[in-house]
């Protein structure tokens, strides 16, 4: 036996195998040397122990902050100001995010966020009375919240600290349904189940400790998760590939929709500067056409236009998603209707010839909010597997592709000029645009239906002036062509006067009574002569 | 077909025009297109389970667009790729020259990538040799330097191209075999994993 050991190499006394707390079981180092029973005690203690040392923590700084509010009251001046000058930042966030919790409990309407500038004075004391708020939330939350929200520590910690007031409502809303859901799928995997669960809470925990380390780090620790939980899954719970998939999926999104607001466009990096690069870059290429880029979709046939519309919205909506598979769906929405508008364009299936093109466009067209937020939030804390070799994990590879582009895309990429370039780009004059589309290419379906039929309405418009100008000119024609004959008829009547001759003397019936027989000649008389 | 799992990620690289997506069709669908063709709707990404010996494996074939523009991006696409196909056009001493540019691309940035050559259209070779415009024996050597595999296919009569991809269904699961077998010796013990859980849990 002792022979055996020596030659192993390594020697360890059987006295440092066993838990360190003496009750004879076995200890072990991933447990501080204390065996798993005895571990998970002082682990009870020393987090009951940490809740303790942080409402203490809490009280203190509301008490403070009372007494600083107090004699800021009193001496309104350099004291507050410089205090304002370290907590500007934070308080203002703070403020910002409690006015709509302050709405529902404070019947006088204080100011907005657009008034914060103004009342950095008052602030200490307002601190206060949202922390107040804050505790009567969390009062109420314990009332109302399920058993096994209860349990969560890392909930209990986060809210002892009452560092975090931003409970918004639809959002735990949405925690608390994402939770139920999560416990329900656990219960078909029984005992594998509940192991997981206590992994996934123990998990949490750690990410919430972490919340002040970088954010690569904490993706590191995500991605760790993920992967041991397979890799338990795997072994130990001997679930069949095709269920751990859908397990796998569960633990993201129950994790992912806790973690989001503190790991979503952290303020420790420059997330969000990026975005409102890129934002700004895809504004300044808005003169960018199909053409140019070469994409193969025609937007005058109304199936494919509508296409592009689905593409869009599937594209912006990804924001709105919490959980990373959410958003890698979106994206993959969105590619499938970008297919479907080529393969009605072209007639053919795309290929990425055709597709990555396309997707830029649409990307340039849509302008999503938050891009590169969103693609770094999916790359550190997606699950790789699903990442790396999936047909999400192609599409997304697509998009960062087409983020890429877009940033450095130059006059070479879209076939242009350096001149035709810098003109455009400094907005100095915009592509000429096809006489045939007088409106703008990016004018939705509604809008180019308008325009196309206040053409035709002009067009119209204008038959219906002819015609009325046609009709005049006919009333004219008509009005001169009687008045000619009038002329005409008296120009010959002048010409031509009418004489009324006496009718000719008609001849009289030899035996009427005759007026004129007086002119006769007297009737021949008889004569005798002698002879 | 989303959430189906992908043991290897293969990328399809070259030049526009070289028949990268005429390959892929060639191989998941066993056709050859002339004109409209209606049954997919895009071959920009394709999931195809074959079996090597008694396992199967699923391979992601990733397409990608070999348009010069964006070059400088298709870095991003073969990130964690455990197999490159890199086509030519055997008819175009261009589409080579662009082939070289993936090789040595993927040897500084992606080790763990097995590169396979691919030359396409043979099938009009058949019909007129002197269309040749790059030289196997040249190709060949080109492939023994970088330790790659060299395949002539034709996506027209089918030549080669079952094969080329057995073949890199094969390297893969040879390969996953030779690791397990490494890690089976004992790189275990030190392996941050057992520990994970639980030292993350205290502080």
């Amino acid at each position: 036996m002792s022979l055996k050991s020596e030659r192993r190499g390594i020697h360890v006394d059987q006295s440092e195998l066993l838990c360190k707390k003496g009750c004879g079981y076995y200890g072990n180092s991933a447990w501080q040397g204390f065996c798993s029973k005895c571990w998970r005690e002082e682990y009870q203690k020393a987090r009951q122990r940490q809740i303790q040392e942080d409402w203490e923590l809490a009280e203190r700084l509301q008490r403070e902050e009372e007494e600083a509010f107090a004699s800021s009251q009193s001496s309104q001046g350099a004291q507050s100001l410089t205090f304002s000058k370290f907590e500007g930042k934070k308080t203002n966030e703070k403020s910002r995010k409690v006015t709509t919790v302050k709405k529902f409990f404070s019947a006088s309407s204080r100011g907005g966020p657009k008034k914060v500038a103004q009342e950095k004075t008052l602030k200490q004391g307002q601190l206060g009375r949202e922390r107040n708020t804050d505790n009567l939330l969390r009062d109420l939350k314990e009332i109302f919240a399920p058993a096994w929200e209860l349990a969560s520590p890392s909930e209990e910690i986060q809210e002892a600290k009452a560092a975090s007031p931003s409970i918004n409502r639809q959002a735990s809303l949405e925690t608390d349904r994402v939770s139920k859901e999560f416990i329900e799928f656990l219960k078909t995997f029984h005992k594998t189940g509940q192991e997981i669960y206590k992994q996934t809470k123990m998990f949490l925990e750690a990410m919430h400790q972490k919340r002040e380390f970088s954010i690569e780090e904490q993706s590191e620790c995500t991605q760790d998760f993920y992967q041991h939980v397979a890799e338990r899954l795997q072994t130990r719970g001997k679930v069949p590939p095709e269920k751990m998939e859908k397990a796998m999926d569960q633990i993201e999104k129950y994790i992912m929709t806790r973690l989001y607001k503190h790991v979503f466009c952290p303020e420790t990096t420059d997330d969000e500067k990026k975005d409102l690069a890129v934002q700004k870059r895809i504004r300044a290429l808005h003169w960018v056409t199909p053409q140019m880029l070469c994409v193969p979709v025609n937007e005058e046939i109304p199936e494919v236009s509508d296409m592009v519309v689905k593409a869009i919205t599937d594209i912006i909506e990804m924001d709105s998603k919490r959980v990373p598979r959410d958003k890698l769906a979106c994206i993959t929405k969105c590619s499938k209707h970008i297919f479907n508008a080529i393969k009605i364009t072209k007639n053919e299936p795309a290929s990425a010839d055709d597709f990555l093109p396309t997707l830029i466009y649409i990307v340039l067209k849509g302008n999503p909010p938050r891009l590169q937020s969103n693609i770094q939030y999916i790359t550190r804390f997606c699950n790789p597997s699903r990442l790396m070799t999936g047909e999400d994990g192609y599409y997304f590879t697509n998009l960062c592709c087409a983020v890429a582009f877009i940033e450095k895309l130059d006059a070479q990429s879209l076939n242009l000029s350096q001149e035709d370039f810098d003109r455009y780009m400094s907005g100095q004059s915009s592509p000429k645009k096809p006489e045939s589309e007088p409106w703008a290419p990016d004018a939705c379906l509604g809008v180019q239906q308008m325009y196309k039929n206040l053409d035709l309405l002009s067009q119209l418009n204008e038959r219906q002036e002819r015609l009325m100008s046609q009709a005049k000119k006919l009333e004219k024609d008509l009005i001169d062509w009687t008045d000619g004959i009038a002329k005409e008829v008296q120009d010959i009547v002048e010409k031509y006067p009418l004489e009324i001759k006496p009718p000719s003397q008609p001849l009289a019936a030899i035996d009427s009574e005759n007026v004129e027989n007086d002119k006769l000649p007297p009737p021949l008389q008889p004569q005798v002569y002698a002879g | 077909m989303s959430g189906q799992r992908v043991d290897l990620k293969v990328v399809m690289l070259g030049k526009e025009y070289v028949g990268k997506t005429s390959l892929v069709e060639r191989y998941v669908h066993d056709r050859f297109l002339v004109g409209p063709y209606q049954n997919t709707i895009g071959a920009a990404f394709v999931a195809k389970v074959m079996s090597v010996g008694d396992r199967t494996v699923t391979l992601g074939i990733w397409d990608t667009a070999g348009s010069e523009r964006y070059e400088a991006m298709s870095r991003i696409y073969y990130r964690g790729a455990k197999a490159a196909i890199v086509c030519y056009d055997l008819t175009d001493s261009s589409s080579f020259e662009r082939a070289k540019f993936w090789v040595k691309e993927l040897q500084s940035l992606e080790e763990g990538c097995q590169i396979y050559l691919c030359g396409t259209k043979s099938d009009l070779l058949e019909e007129d040799r002197r269309l040749r415009r790059v030289d196997f024996h040249d190709v060949q050597d080109y492939a023994d330097d970088i330790k790659a595999q060299l395949f002539e296919t034709s996506s027209k009569t089918g030549q080669s191209v079952d094969e080329l991809f057995q073949k890199v269904a094969e390297d893969y699961v040879s390969v996953a075999a030779f690791q397990l077998m490494t890690e089976d010796k004992g790189v275990d013990l030190g392996q941050k994993g057992n520990t994970y859980f639980y030292s993350c849990c205290h502080h």
